[in-house]
């Protein structure tokens, strides 16, 4: 993968250079700085401004303001480098106090959602690929839906009822049809609960005649589809939650610092 | 295989539209009414057309015509014009995007209000409080200083917008100098100028006084001294405070310009073990002007000097007594530390008279009161009876005619005489061992005759503190021994200042010694305030302008 | 067991007719008349007897007074022939595109791309009534076929306005467009009360000129002279010839057309059948031929196969501007004592229109123009073996995105597209973001589906690819789908969109999708015969947008990409990316 080769090692090329910068800078101005703080506070909530525009730049897909993909390698990197201005900014000291401690955490909750997220949504497309099948998902509920329909005509339905698929199913199956499921076992790649059901299916089996047998075939080929629709349901939802850590919390560090500001000049030595 | 997984499978007549906030809750099933939920997330269905009245020329009343788009339905509308077959409403799902937009103004809305409730509310000080204050600025004592002002210890006693709510405090913010749009102002700062803070400490704290004469700007409190690192005492100053300035060449050379310097007076010190100057005393090769003479190197080694009363060899501590803190010495007193072995015995056979101590006058009125003196004696030492002691007196006088010649001879020769050797004389008890001398006043003092002939010796003087501007601990070098530092067993000259060069003290205080090197292990950088220093200025026992001369306290 | 065989209806020359109300007595009557009376029905084959070309393959039109015929920019698949009345040919300058049914080319003003920040608020599909306002210039009827006309209202006007030329009975045109696939070049439209034309379709007019010299040689006449010479000028083989050498391989070029079917519709009804196999396409080269020329392909799309096994591997295909058959020559040509045969087969997929350049010219003229480095080196001796050996052809497309991708694009005639959209499934986080810009770009509308058949980790979104042979284009009777410029993005106008489905129904590909629009409260609009209005709608490519494509534009991992894939450069590139 070349081109994404390139883009990681210009971006971690630069993500040393600036981090070195700014170390070196803080070595040698830390001290004779007396203002030091409010230059690395400035510099921290300017980053962190530029950051944050980049939801400004989603809403706008209909201007001309570059790819979103450069976007989005500006602020990863960006990102990595706001934690070393976090550090210096804080000269390496664990704050005290409510109010710093809050905006600490927030600090740290909102970058680590973020490298989360980062990672969350290169290691998952792989896995969804890898497994294979594609579905939109919005029309996952409709698809469940269907599939459930299917395996109610198949098990309840039908010429020939029979009375043991129908209990089975309403006693082991109607439940994993019923809405998503196993959402952790997908996430983390355990098959557990799908050979948990094959194996009940499998041994069912042994109960029932040859025509049975045949509509059970069918109805473990729907439950192979639905642990799919599943596991694509669980992924990309994850794909999707992750943001609801990021997002609100940014806004929430956003007003804490903006307070952080206007304390920190408020309570300064040059206040008046 | 993909019978198993998702399949491509979409419907080829629509589009899907996550740009929509809202999904019709049919959708679920896989029958999603075509309209769709609205903005506000309401469902819109109510039929499934919206009939249209058609009139046709030549009509009057016309016909309702069902307008659905897959064709029209064989009943067709009601006759008041409804449509007869109603969609029943579905409750529309929010997306996952819209629920993460609700999620979003939520936390921003409690943000808000938790925000607006810690700033608005009596716990607002400790919300916003960075860090614990120190001891001494928390607590009773601090409180009642403040007594006038904000009765609780709250930010107000330092900080003036401590006492505004949170629109008074954007406005100092906005107000503050520099104010937070002066990116220039915070880049070209001088550290350690003078900030409206340091008003506050100074109302308590007064008399800020400089720290030398020629400190070219008073350096800020808070530069120092910073608050809010936690209970206990108030965090130290670090040697980065210090080196500011004496680390910076311009600021001495400035300083140097405003009193001159004293020599080694304004060079650069950052580190004590690499830079810190050498010591004056060594650097300028000082001697001690001390008059009275003393051969450190005799008494400690010699070996025809007697042994103490207790019997052990003398050393240091027979004469130097540490004071009541350990710290200093306290000063040397002929009465505590000479005459146990320099007795002044004039007369060797009689050990236990000995001229006094102090005043020459007193020496002249002994002398020439002798047969009186020895009188006494004899009746300190028994004698009852007048003609005793008259005729005890007598015999000592003619033995001791026989022996020094006339009164005045004698009394020349007790002021004057610098004889290295005299007359055995006895030490206490001791008798035939190393005998102390004393062969005349001369022997250790400086003695001068005026016009006529009259014996007058220099008060001799005993430096305290040799190094003014440090203050030196020898309670907490007790574990070393004397001689580590000071070579006094090299010493054979009163004028020797036997005081270590900063090499030996750097053997220790400095990163590879291990043991602290930072400025205030030494130095105070309040001087001014030390009422020592200012009150020898004002004594003019300190030349402001020579810099500052060793100390005497004492004496 | 093996599944069953799909057994389709083997698709005949004239399953379809082109006009079903053609009669005998309509035939017999074009017989009667020039240039039929002239032709001889024994020099055409048994298959294709004259009168039943005339039967299927033509149809009587009928065009009244400012009737618009062909326009501009269309993709036409027939040629007309004049019986009755006249018609007239707009000259420079041509008819503003108002009239023509196109919308104004040019990006949004500013005003316009802010308001687009308010575009979540609108319902879907939703116009003003402003907005539908058609043209007063033209207006639309049907005729007593049910047939759409678009007619021109100020007829006057137009003759005033713009230099016209007339056309009577006997006069044909629009067979060069017919033939090569290239748009018409004037917009054409009836001038007296009544005009008959006789529409040709091109497979009509293929085999009429198969058969009957004169018609073959005035078309031919005709092609080179308008068709070919500037064509050839640009060609990169032909640079180095001088004037004459070029008008003289423009004397002997042999230009040809094939496909047996109308590929869009066959096609789709093939492909759900699965039976769409290479043995079963038209064949231009056969692998072990005498090479008779070097193949150039004008228009439309070829598949290089060879054999393997019993079957044929496709190694490549090739569209327009590729040449085919140079090695060979050159290797003849250089080395006659050790002839090669042709090494691939060729043959045509769907609809493919080629100009084949004699050996004997190459020979003569071309080959010898060429300097030495340009030469193709000599082929080294065909290897009896059933594998393409690594570095044996560097160009071969299975070496650089591998056999499935290739057979992948191939099967579903994905090469087509010059702006296909491929989401990379490796790195799309599914987070809609593509199709939330396109919709903030289209008033609230999204214009693709994020879905699609995919191999591998490729998938081709369900989009608009913008093809180099857009199919769609072909019978849209407004002329509401057009290129923005030539060769460029396929744009269909909503404003004179009749939603009559031939685009929708035509594209193989189910890019283009009927929407019933609303007004502004979000309402459905009916037209006057109380039916919803509908329209034609799919991706434009952000033609009137500043920055492209927003799809491309918006994804934060590089996963979606327009892509052409014509040829493979792209492709290669992003598969090794």
């Amino acid at each position: 993968m070349k081109r994404f080769h390139r883009q990681f090692l210009l971006g971690s090329f630069l993500l040393l250079l600036a981090s070195t910068g700014a170390v070196m800078a803080h070595r040698r101005w830390s001290r004779a700085l007396p203002d030091y703080g409010y230059l690395t506070g400035w510099v921290l909530l300017g980053a962190i401004i530029l950051l944050a525009v980049y939801n400004a730049r989603k809403k706008l897909p209909f201007l001309p303001l570059g790819s979103s993909e450069s976007w989005l390698q500006i602020h990863i990197y960006a990102g990595f480098f706001t934690v070393v201005l976090f550090l210096i900014h804080l000269n390496f000291r664990v704050p005290t106090g409510w109010f710093e401690g809050t905006l600490a955490w927030l600090y740290l909750l909102v970058t680590g959602s973020g490298v989360a997220g980062l990672i969350l949504s290169r290691v998952l497309p792989r896995r969804l690929a890898t497994r294979g099948g594609e579905v939109i998902y919005e029309r996952i509920p409709a698809l469940r839906h269907s599939l459930r329909q299917e395996a109610e005509a198949l098990a309840l339905g039908g010429e020939m009822k029979s009375p043991a698929i129908a209990e089975f199913y309403a006693r082991q199956l109607s439940g994993f049809l019923a809405g998503p499921g196993n959402f952790w076992p997908h996430l983390l790649e355990s098959r557990r609960p799908l050979n948990a059901i094959m194996t009940e299916l499998e041994e069912f089996r042994r109960y029932l005649n040859e025509s049975e047998r045949a509509t059970l075939e069918k109805l473990r080929d729907i439950v192979r589809r639905k642990d799919g629709l599943d596991y694509h349901h669980a992924l990309q939802r994850t794909l999707k939650l992750w943001l609801f850590v990021h997002l609100p919390l940014t806004y929430s560090l956003m007003m804490f610092s903006l307070l952080h500001v206007v304390l920190v000049f408020a309570f300064s030595a040059g206040t008046r | 295989m993909s019978e198993q997984l998702p399949a491509p499978d979409f419907d080829s007549q629509s589009y899907e539209r996550p740009n929509q906030k809202w999904i019709c809750g049919h959708a679920a099933e896989g029958k999603p009414c075509r309209l769709g939920p609205d903005q506000g997330g309401h469902c819109r269905a109510s039929s499934e057309c919206a009939p249209v009245l058609e009139i046709k020329p030549g009509e009057t009343k016309g016909r309702w015509r069902c307008t659905r788009p897959g064709g029209a339905c064989e009943t067709g509308p009601l006759p008041d014009g409804k449509c007869g077959r109603p969609i029943s409403k579905c409750s529309p799902v929010a997306t996952l995007r819209t629920r993460r937009g609700q999620l979003t103004r939520g936390v921003v809305a409690a943000t808000a209000a938790v925000l607006l409730i810690m700033l608005g509310g009596p716990w607002r000080g400790k919300f916003i409080n960075p860090g614990k204050l120190s001891t001494p600025h928390s607590g009773e004592a601090f409180a009642k200083f403040h007594a006038g002002r904000n009765g609780d210890q709250s930010c107000g006693a330092c900080h003036t917008a401590g006492a505004l709510g949170p629109s008074g405090m954007i406005f100092a913010a906005l107000h503050s100098s520099p104010g937070p749009f002066a990116i220039k102002e915070l880049i070209e700062a001088k550290a350690g100028e003078m900030t409206a803070l340091d008003e506050s400490c100074q109302k308590c704290h007064t008399s800020h006084l400089l720290h030398q004469a020629n400190v070219a700007r008073n350096i800020s409190c808070s530069f120092c001294h910073q608050e809010h690192r936690g209970a206990g005492p108030i965090a130290a100053p670090t040697d980065g405070h210090c080196t500011l300035c004496h680390g910076n060449a311009e600021t001495m050379l400035a300083s140097s310009k405003i009193v001159a310097a004293s020599p080694g007076g304004s060079g650069i010190a950052r580190n004590f073990a690499a830079d810190h100057p050498e010591f004056r005393v060594q650097s300028e090769k000082r001697r001690d002007p001390d008059t009275l003479k003393f051969n450190h190197v005799l008494h400690l080694s010699g070996e025809t000097i007697p042994k103490p009363p207790n019997g052990e060899k003398l050393d240091c501590r027979f004469c130097h007594q540490p004071d009541a803190a350990g710290r200093y010495f306290r000063s040397i007193k002929f009465e505590n530390h000479c005459q146990a072995c320099h007795s002044l015995q004039f007369d060797p056979e009689t050990p236990d008279l000995s001229l006094p101590h102090g005043n020459p006058d007193f020496v002249s009125a002994f002398l020439h009161s002798l047969p009186r003196q020895y009188a006494d004696f004899a009746a300190r030492s028994g004698m009852a009876r007048p003609a005793e002691q008259n005729q005890f007196a007598q015999e000592k006088l003619q033995r001791l005619q026989a022996r020094v010649g006339t009164g005045e001879d004698f009394e020349k020769r007790v002021f004057f005489s610098t004889a290295t050797s005299g007359p055995e004389t006895q030490v206490g008890t001791v008798r035939g061992a190393m005998h102390a001398l004393y062969p005349g006043c001369a022997y250790c003092h400086e003695v001068k005759a005026d016009d006529g002939g009259k014996a007058h010796i220099t008060k001799p003087l005993m430096m305290d503190r040799w190094l003014a501007h440090a203050e030196f601990n020898h309670a907490k070098h007790s574990g070393l021994s004397c001689s580590q530092c000071h070579q006094a067993e090299k010493s054979q000259m009163t004028s020797d200042i036997i005081l270590p060069a900063k090499q030996t003290c750097a053997a220790c205080h400095s990163p590879r010694g291990g043991v602290a090197d930072s400025c205030a292990t030494c130095h105070i950088y309040h001087t001014g305030r030390t009422g020592r220093f200012a009150r020898l200025k004002a004594n003019g026992q300190v030349d402001a302008a020579a810099g500052v001369e060793p100390v005497v306290i004492g004496h | 067991m093996p599944p069953t065989p799909p057994i389709v209806e083997r698709p005949q020359r004239w399953d379809a007719a082109f006009d079903p109300a053609m009669t005998d007595a309509d035939v017999d009557r074009l017989l009667a008349i020039a240039p039929f009376s002239r032709m001889s029905p024994d020099n055409f084959p048994k298959r294709t007897p004259l009168r039943e070309i005339l039967r299927h393959d033509t149809s009587i039109r009928r065009y009244r007074k400012g009737e618009i015929i062909v326009r501009q920019g269309d993709y036409g698949t027939s040629a007309f022939l004049i019986l009755n009345g006249a018609t007239r040919v707009v000259l420079k300058p041509d008819l503003p595109l108002s009239l023509l049914g196109r919308q104004a080319p040019g990006k949004k003003g500013i005003f316009r791309t802010l308001a687009q920040l308010w575009s979540p608020l609108r319902p879907p599909e939703s116009f003003s009534r402003a907005r539908l306002r058609q043209d007063r210039g033209v207006g639309a009827r049907e005729n007593e076929n049910n047939e759409v006309r678009v007619f021109l209202q100020d007829l006057p006007r137009v003759l005033d306005k713009h230099r016209t030329e007339e056309m009577t009975a006997g006069d044909v045109f629009g067979e060069i467009a017919a033939l090569s696939r290239m748009p018409r070049t004037s917009t054409i439209f009836g001038s007296s009360d009544t005009a008959e034309l006789l529409e040709i379709r091109w497979q009509g007019l293929r085999d009429l000129m198969r058969s009957d010299d004169q018609l073959r040689q005035h078309i031919n006449r005709v092609y080179r002279e308008r068709a070919l010479a500037s064509y050839l000028r640009a060609t990169p083989l032909f640079r180095h010839l001088t004037k004459e050498q070029l008008a003289q391989v423009a004397e002997q070029i042999e230009f040809a057309t094939y496909g047996d079917y109308d590929w869009s519709g066959e096609y789709k009804r093939l492909a759900q059948a699965g039976s769409v196999r290479p043995e079963k396409e038209p064949v231009i080269v056969q692998e072990g031929d005498y090479p008779n020329g070097v193949v150039l392909v004008r228009a439309g799309f070829a598949r290089v196969s060879r054999k393997f096994g019993s079957g044929e591997r496709t190694l490549n295909y090739i569209g327009a501007g590729q040449f085919f058959g140079l090695n060979e020559i050159a290797h003849n040509f250089q080395k006659p004592q050790q002839p090669v045969d042709s090494q691939y087969t060729l043959r045509a997929i769907g609809y493919t229109h080629l100009l084949i350049v004699p050996t004997r010219v190459m020979e003569q003229s071309v080959l010898p123009s060429l300097p030495r480095n340009e030469l193709p080196p000599p082929i080294s001796p065909a290897k009896e073996t059933f594998e393409v050996l690594p570095g044996a052809d560097p160009d071969s497309a299975r070496e650089r995105i591998g056999a499935e991708t290739l057979e992948f694009l191939t099967t579903n005639r994905f090469f087509n597209g010059t702006a296909t959209m491929v989401i990379d499934l490796d790195r799309c986080t599914r987070c809609d973001d593509c199709v939330r810009a396109c919709a903030s770009t289209h008033d609230n509308n999204p214009r693709f589906l994020r879905h699609g058949p995919s191999s591998g980790r490729m998938m081709i979104a369900n989009a608009c690819m913008h093809c180099a042979d857009p199919v769609c284009m072909i019978g849209c009777p407004t002329g509401a789908i057009h290129r923005e410029s030539f060769a460029g993005q396929v744009v269909i106008n909503p404003v004179t969109c009749i939603g009559c489905k031939a685009c929708a129904n035509n594209c193989p590909y189910d890019a283009i999708r009927m929407v019933d629009i609303r007004d502004e409260r979000g309402e459905f609009m009916l037209g006057e015969d109380l039916k919803p209005i509908s329209k034609a709608t799919k991706c434009d490519l952000c033609v009137e947008n500043h920055g492209g494509p927003a799809c491309q534009r918006a994804c934060p991992h590089g996963a979606l990409e327009r892509m052409n894939l014509n040829d493979l450069d792209a492709l290669t590139d992003w598969m090794n990316r």
